[in-house]
């Protein structure tokens, strides 16, 4: 027999806020049950439920069932038909009417309204695989990466002891990260499942939001991203005292961060982790240049690929890192930046060759090429990509609604140029520099 | 197009700067047509760039759960309408 660890972790501090009302552990069990009962039989679901307290109950119901969470990589036409076709079996959960995938769907809105379930918490195996999430590789195909639930228990376990989650049994998790994401799945939904925070069921969006949330909530802690807390530091409104801040997906300028620090009047910690291994260290920012590994994770350079890789309780084969890491020792290491091919864009990533391979895949387009322009240290703005296309038939707006129904909404190019001919080499090659010269002379013809 | 009321260009003038728009001539935005996607095409990154703007400007704080939050971002006329119902008395 294999070895288990409970759906959820068992106590009085309650697990959700939903609207006004603090939902129990136990009031959720019976929810995640009453789901679980009407699921059809298959291997696997997609988790597309918004609201971060259905999302949790989807989850726990799929978990329960044996059956596999698919987090897609966003909530685009094309990418959930791609997905969907690579998983025929698949049945989907939803909660809203925006989503459209080609599979049985099944409405969750489950409110925590249920009479409480006083039987055993099921155990569930560590081998059996919980999640499946995707992301941009360099094939141009989202890649799939497992993570079982045994991983899923040790990482929460080492974020809870290196953030001191446990001190206050059921203080707020304020996300503006969506539950899909795995830094939003562990850092809010694992964090309440499998420890004792308490989950927000909105996730905040516009300043106002997070503002609103955190001073209900009082003293919580803000799951975030550079992004948001850029956002956020630039508005007008003073913010309530907080407990401390939790920021990932893109590396956060120290000045920034020192600011967030003072203006939440809060610690902040830097995690770092990706879709491929999860969460596997942090950092103080404000003090730290390095990087020190959660407990139990080591790193090494893989001798094949020269990139580094993690080995750790959650990670029995180890697992390469998508970045320019460079291992001190076993357990700190310097971030020296993304690999060429990664975009990160607001805190989402994507790889150019997949970018590229979408858009001349559209009918009509003959050739085609994103370019993400330098950084303007000087800016706040996000920047944006820009492209480069030979598609005599099509209109740009026509271009960009095809590429809307498979890329995210941030890399959607800004400007796109409709040009007669890339200035390819004998070999085939776009060389940068020419492709910024055209971008720049054509952009002044438009 | 229908024309802009003068507050209207004034809004108009802070999506342009705001956003960044240099292709986009403030006096251009037609005020009844869409704001996102297919109108002047922006998304949910401007959103929050534009609540930024208006909460700077106007002091108006947009919600998630203001009422009928899509509609206010339908159009350059619904939300300059939304900006004049709710800022501080001058």
């Amino acid at each position: 027999m294999s070895a288990t660890h409970p759906l959820m972790l068992d106590h009085p501090a309650p697990l959700a806020r939903v609207a006004d009302r603090d939902i129990s552990r136990r009031a959720f069990l019976a929810d995640v049950h009453a789901l679980a009962g009407q699921l059809p039989e298959a291997s696997a679901g997609f988790n597309l439920c918004t609201d971060r307290y259905h999302f949790a109950v989807a989850f726990a119901a799929l978990v329960l069932r044996g059956q596999i969470n698919l987090l897609p990589p966003n909530r685009c036409r094309t990418t959930l038909a791609e997905l969907a076709a690579r998983f025929p079996d698949a049945h989907a959960l939803v909660d809203s009417a925006d989503v459209e995938i080609a599979a049985p769907c099944r409405w969750v809105d489950a409110a925590g309204l249920r009479t409480p379930e006083t039987g055993t918490v099921p155990e569930i195996p560590l081998d059996q695989t919980a999640v499946l999430a995707f992301s941009s590789g360099s094939t141009g195909h989202p890649t799939a990466h497992a993570r079982h639930w045994g991983a899923l228990v040790a990482v929460t376990r080492q974020a809870r002891a290196r953030f001191d989650l446990d001190r206050d049994p059921g203080q707020t998790l304020v996300a503006t990260v969506p539950p899909q994401h795995m830094y939003g799945l562990e850092s809010t939904v694992l964090y309440a499942l499998l420890g004792y925070s308490r989950l927000l069921a909105d996730c905040p969006f516009y300043p106002g939001d997070i503002h609103a949330a955190l001073a209900e909530a009082g003293q919580a802690t803000l799951v975030t991203t550079p992004f948001h807390l850029n956002t956020c530091l630039r508005s007008p409104l003073d913010w309530p005292p907080t407990r401390r801040i939790l920021c990932a997906t893109a590396p956060l300028d120290p000045n920034l961060a020192a600011r967030a620090e003072t203006g939440f009047h809060a610690p902040l910690r830097e995690i770092y982790g990706c879709t491929e291994a999860g969460a596997i260290a942090s950092r103080e920012p404000t003090r730290d240049t390095t990087w020190m590994t959660y407990d139990g994770v080591i790193l090494e350079r893989d001798p094949a690929t020269g990139l580094a890789r993690a080995q750790g309780p959650q990670h029995p084969d180890a697992v390469l890192l998508p970045d320019h890491i460079e291992p001190l020792d076993e357990r700190h290491f310097r971030m020296q930046g993304r690999l060429a091919d990664q975009l990160n864009i607001a805190g989402k990533r994507a790889s150019l060759a997949e970018l590229n391979q979408r858009l001349n895949a559209i009918p009509g387009v003959e050739d085609g090429v994103f370019l993400a322009p330098a950084a303007d240290p000087r800016s706040s703005h996000v920047q944006r990509l820009a492209a480069l296309v030979v598609a005599p038939g099509l209109s740009e707006q026509e271009i960009l609604t095809r590429l809307a129904e498979s890329i995210d909404a941030v890399f959607l190019p800004r400007p796109l140029v409709r040009i007669e001919e890339l200035p390819r080499t004998a070999t085939g090659k776009l060389p940068r520099e020419r492709l910024l010269d055209l971008l720049a002379t054509q952009g002044e013809c438009a | 197009m229908s024309e802009q009321t003068a507050f209207e260009q004034e809004v108009a003038g802070l999506i342009v700067d705001s956003l960044n728009l240099e292709e986009v001539a403030a006096e251009d935005i037609d005020p009844e047509a869409p704001l996102f996607r297919e109108g002047l095409g922006l998304d949910s990154i401007d959103a929050l760039e534009l609540a930024l703007a208006i909460s700077r400007a106007y002091g108006v704080q947009i919600r998630s759960d203001d009422e009928n939050n899509r509609q206010i971002f339908a159009s350059l006329r619904a939300l300059a309408a939304h900006i004049e119902a709710n800022r501080a008395p001058v």
